[in-house]
């Protein structure tokens, strides 16, 4: 069973986002990893494939947008939810230009972007099946 | 002709220019109203953020704090226009109040003035370790929040800690020697020794020593000076690096204070800070002076087993003596395994050989010696300490939310104490769990899912037990799950020994979740069925993070949360919010005819509203003022048999466009909540018109009673006035010598709701008007309000509650204001309290509104 479990990378450069994330989703049954450095999550998704990705879209190095536009490029069928703390229409209508999954705008509830993971999980699963 | 008549008119009736036009005052009015209700909103927002459910980041906190500052200059500016400027203190007040909230936001204000150098334990603020350090904060909480016993104390503060190097001019001299060793000029040992002589031979500043004398020697008895880092218990463990001195007299705590400081430039503490990359981090050290007790018996609790070959089980570690045997592990020692389950059983226990104690010596310093022959192989802790010290040691893990390490200590009577408590360092390869997390729940039976709103997130485990009133809670057992239908604010009192609380109703913004959130008890409200699924005796364990509630202990999930999961509430963003909350949420201004009821008295934002809701209203009211602005302002008079002389201001859509004249019918009222409470008001019987049979005292204190000493009055006496919309309603509302006021707003939406109750005065001496208060407390609060009576004075809330609910409640309020009338003059003996109220509700039942069972809604 573990083996099927989908994989998560979580992006963004406030620690606590990573870490409230990772044992909300843990508990959901992904398996995640979590990156504050935009540099490293880079790296990563280069070596290794994710079901499903959440970025913070403003961060010090790395831009959000470029990151994204880098995942999707290197696997379009990974789901990307794209997390702010700059809610404007303007940056959300972008992300979905580049076929964002879902957008979450900060502050955001624990039971919201579980749902959202929840339902790019049945997308993903549903596509595979 | 006619010009000049008209000019010489214009002129004479032309307002001063302190006094506004009433369409202004009425528009700054109804503004003061709305942003009141935003503020009030934006503050139940950040309460409900720090219960963990949400995850936000520092702009959140900054942009909240600046729309209420921007809301409330707003407030300030209107309410000085509506009093011709008789407010302008209030400006300073905000000031007062967001200048350090300004700089708490800004992370600067660590060397404010505002920061104690020296405070006693009982008092240290819990949100600032970087101020008192992890040791300190831990047992801050241990003493204020959950009532363990752990011996009095005050901290020497970083602020302290700064001063003295400053003092000193050590700061410059303690980089440069720094800087030596890391370029390999120096070695550690070289180098530490030089700071460390130059901190022994500083002197500590006049006003921190003053400071440290005077707590020292409240205490006749020896000190243990002991170091209280910052993040020393945290997440790091600098555990043995600093220096604890102990057996210090009074009059030696400034050196031993020195001493301690030195010890943060060790060669050992150099050389770890420079292995965890902490070197370039300026290092600060607060020191803890604790009483010293003394012990015959010392022991040390894990709330895991370190060695992982007990699972769910607590370790205890015992010797005789003082504590250095066991908490070094110099000595042979009792291991005691203990069951995590109340009672906190033995499992097992292994008794050692324990030859030698260490003591206190007369005089100061410690001294070994043999241990009595009969007490060698005998069992060092009781089976009663032993289920005490398990409490002790799982109520610091559930408030922490990490395994605990305790040590404590056993004074000569035989009392426990918490000496020290921190997160229990485990060795890191129990840290990857086994099992998978997810698959492990999914075994357990899932009793409710996704269901409610998250008050306080966590896990909790305990036996359901319901709450429905004042006897159930005496009954309440230790680490229980509180289910109940109300969230109560008389509930508070059991909220620390609850594992976790799940209320069908209530709001994630009311006061029993902010308590909830002070102890850190996992809670979930709006769960509907609750008492039915979840019966009393069951076993359940809550995870209100994915809102499911599970059938059983699941202590895989237990485990998980202490081990991988974080303590949300002890990360920086929530200190901040919490510290921001401080300043923003308290209500301390409880009654207008209080001394301090002032704009110099306002400490919080909260405050300063209510201050302003208060003035503005009451200027309203202000009757000469009142006539002369209002004039050509229709003003109805309510024609009704009962003979209030009630006067409505409408401020839109409280009045039926069919009223005629300035004369008003009771059916002409649309406001919702004046029509709630008039239905209450003029109730068959409610309204008693029989002259009440006085006493002597009763009939004496009313003749020389004079309307210029009643409390609550307002200036002109005889003139009672509604302003209503048609949603809200202010009541003032004079009848006798008792003055009642209702502020309410009933709206669609529940969040938005509000009902304030404010009664004070009577005609009779201060006793019997204080039991009226408790006569309203008790009914009132069956009804859900939170309720403070001080004196005389009774201020009830209750808030967002849904229409119906409100409804229910303003025509309870009506019904009230009618009964008790005059019944302070019948309330003879405080034994009379309890039949008005069993007399008011058998009264009033056939209306159908008998108090529903357990307790309350929240009010805050």
């Amino acid at each position: 069973m573990t083996e099927n479990k989908l994989r998560v990378l979580v992006l963004d450069d406030e620690p606590i986002v990573c870490k409230r994330l990772k044992p909300a989703l843990e508990k959901l049954g992904f398996a995640v990893d979590t990156f504050t450095q935009s540099v490293e999550a880079m790296h990563q998704v280069q070596q290794s494939a994710y079901d499903i990705v959440i970025t913070d879209l403003k961060m010090k190095e790395v831009d959000g947008m470029r990151f994204l536009e880098e995942v999707k490029k290197r696997r379009p069928q990974t789901e990307v939810i794209v997390i702010t703390g700059f809610a404007t229409m303007e940056t959300a209508k972008q992300s979905f230009q580049k076929g964002v999954f879902d957008f979450i705008a900060k502050p955001f509830k624990l039971s919201e972007i579980q749902d959202v993971v929840t339902r790019a999980a049945a997308k993903i699963r549903g596509a595979g099946a | 002709m006619w010009q000049v008549l008209q000019n010489l008119w214009n002129r004479i009736s032309r307002p001063k220019p302190d006094l506004l036009a009433f369409p202004e005052i009425f528009e700054h009015f109804q503004a003061l109203l709305a942003d009141d209700q935003r503020v009030m909103e934006l503050i139940a927002d950040l309460g409900e953020k720090s219960g963990g459910e949400y995850i936000f980041d520092r702009k959140y906190l900054i942009d909240t704090t600046e729309e209420i500052q921007t809301l409330l200059l707003r407030m300030v500016k209107g309410v000085n226009l509506i009093t011709a400027n008789r407010y302008p203190d209030l400006y300073q007040a905000i000031d007062r109040i967001f200048i350090p909230l300004g700089a708490e936001l800004r992370g600067r204000l660590l060397l404010s003035k505002e920061m104690p150098l020296v405070i006693p334990l009982a008092e240290a603020p819990q949100d600032r370790p970087e101020l008192i350090g992890g040791k300190a904060s831990h047992l801050a909480v241990a003493i204020q929040n959950l009532n363990l016993p752990v011996p009095g104390g005050f901290i020497i503060t970083t602020r302290s800690y700064r001063l003295f190097l400053e003092h000193n001019h050590l700061e410059e001299r303690i980089h440069a020697l720094l800087e030596s060793w890391v370029a390999g000029e120096h070695d550690e040992r070289q180098v530490s020794r030089q700071i460390q002589y130059s901190i022994l031979a500083g002197v500590v500043p006049r006003e921190v020593a003053g400071d440290i004398r005077r707590q020292a020697e409240k205490s006749g008895g020896d000190w243990a000076v002991r170091s209280s880092a910052y993040g020393e218990d945290g997440e790091l463990s600098f555990a043995g690096l600093h220096e604890s001195l102990l057996h210090v007299p009074a009059r030696g705590v400034i050196k031993a204070y020195k001493q301690v400081l030195a010890s943060l430039y060790s060669p050992e503490a150099l050389v770890y800070r420079q292995k965890m990359g902490m070197l370039g981090e300026e290092a600060a050290m607060a020191v803890l002076c604790q009483e010293m007790i003394p012990s015959r018996a010392s022991g040390v609790v894990h709330t895991l087993d370190v060695s992982g070959r007990e699972s769910d089980c607590l370790v205890m570690f015992a010797s005789w003596g003082l504590g250095r045997t066991v908490v070094e592990g110099t000595g042979p020692a009792d291991r005691y395994v203990v069951e995590r389950d109340f009672p906190h059983r033995i499992r097992s226990q292994e008794i050692a050989r324990k030859e030698k104690l260490v003591r206190a010596m007369a005089g100061g310093g410690e001294e070994e010696v043999p241990v009595p022959g009969e007490d060698q192989s005998r069992e060092t802790l009781s089976e009663a300490t032993v289920e005490a010290l398990g409490r002790w040691a799982l109520i610091l893990e559930r408030y922490f939310k990490r395994p605990q390490e305790i040590e404590c200590a056993i004074d000569q009577a035989g009392n426990g104490w918490v000496l020290q408590a921190r997160s229990l360092q485990l060795p890191k390869p129990t840290a990857p769990l086994r099992q998978d997390i997810c698959e492990t729940c999914a075994l357990y039976p899932i009793l409710i899912q996704d269901v409610g709103v998250v008050a306080h997130a966590g896990v909790g485990a305990g036996v359901v037990a319901h709450v429905s009133a004042d006897a159930d809670m005496d009954r309440f057992p230790e680490e229980a799950v509180l289910v109940t239908k109300y969230t109560a604010p008389w509930l508070a009192r059991i909220v620390p020994k609850a594992a976790a609380i799940v209320a069908e109703r209530g709001s994630a913004a009311g006061h029993l979740a902010t308590i909830a959130r002070e102890f850190r008890v996992p809670t979930l409200v709006g769960v509907e069925r609750a008492m039915e699924i979840l019966a009393a005796g069951m076993k359940v364990t809550v995870d209100t993070k994915q809102r499911t509630i599970y059938a059983g202990r699941v202590k895989e999930l237990i485990q998980y949360e202490l081990v991988q999961s974080m303590a949300f509430e002890d990360a920086p963003e929530f200190r901040l919010l919490r510290r921001i909350l401080a300043r923003i949420a308290p209500l301390h201004l409880l009654d207008p005819q209080d001394q301090n009821f002032t704009p110099g008295g306002c400490q919080s934002v909260h405050d300063v509203i209510r201050f302003i809701h208060e003035k503005a209203v009451e200027e309203l009211m202000d009757l000469p003022r009142f006539v002369k602005r209002f004039k050509g302002v229709k003003i109805f008079t309510l024609v009704s048999d009962i003979p209030l002389g009630l006067k409505i201001l409408d401020l839109g859509g409280g009045i039926a466009p069919e009223a005629q004249g300035t004369r008003l019918l009771p059916e002409h009222i649309r406001s919702w909540p004046m029509k709630a409470l008039w239905e209450g008001l003029s109730s068959p019987g409610v309204w008693s018109t029989e002259p009440v049979p006085v006493d002597f005292q009763g009939m004496m204190s009313s003749l020389s009673k004079t309307v210029a000493v009643t409390p609550g009055a307002t200036t002109v006496s005889g003139f009672n006035l509604a302003v209503i919309s048609e949603n809200y309603l202010n009541l003032h509302l004079r009848l006798g010598y008792h003055f009642n006021l209702v502020d309410a707003r009933m709206e669609t939406e529940a969040p938005r709701n509000h009902i304030y109750f404010r009664f004070v005065g009577g005609v009779t001496d201060l006793t019997r008007r204080s039991r009226r208060a408790q006569l309203l407390e008790k009914i009132l609060s069956q009804f859900h309000f939170k309720v403070d009576t001080k004196g005389d004075l009774v201020v009830a809330k209750v808030l967002h509650l849904p229409r119906e609910d409100m409804e229910q409640r303003l025509q309870l309020l009506g019904r009230l204001i009618g009964f008790t009338r005059q019944l302070d003059i019948q309330l003879r003996r405080d034994d009379d309290v309890p039949d008005f109220v069993e007399a008011f509700f058998h009264q009033n039942s056939p209306l159908g509104e008998k108090p529903p069972e357990g307790g309350s809604y929240d009010g805050k």
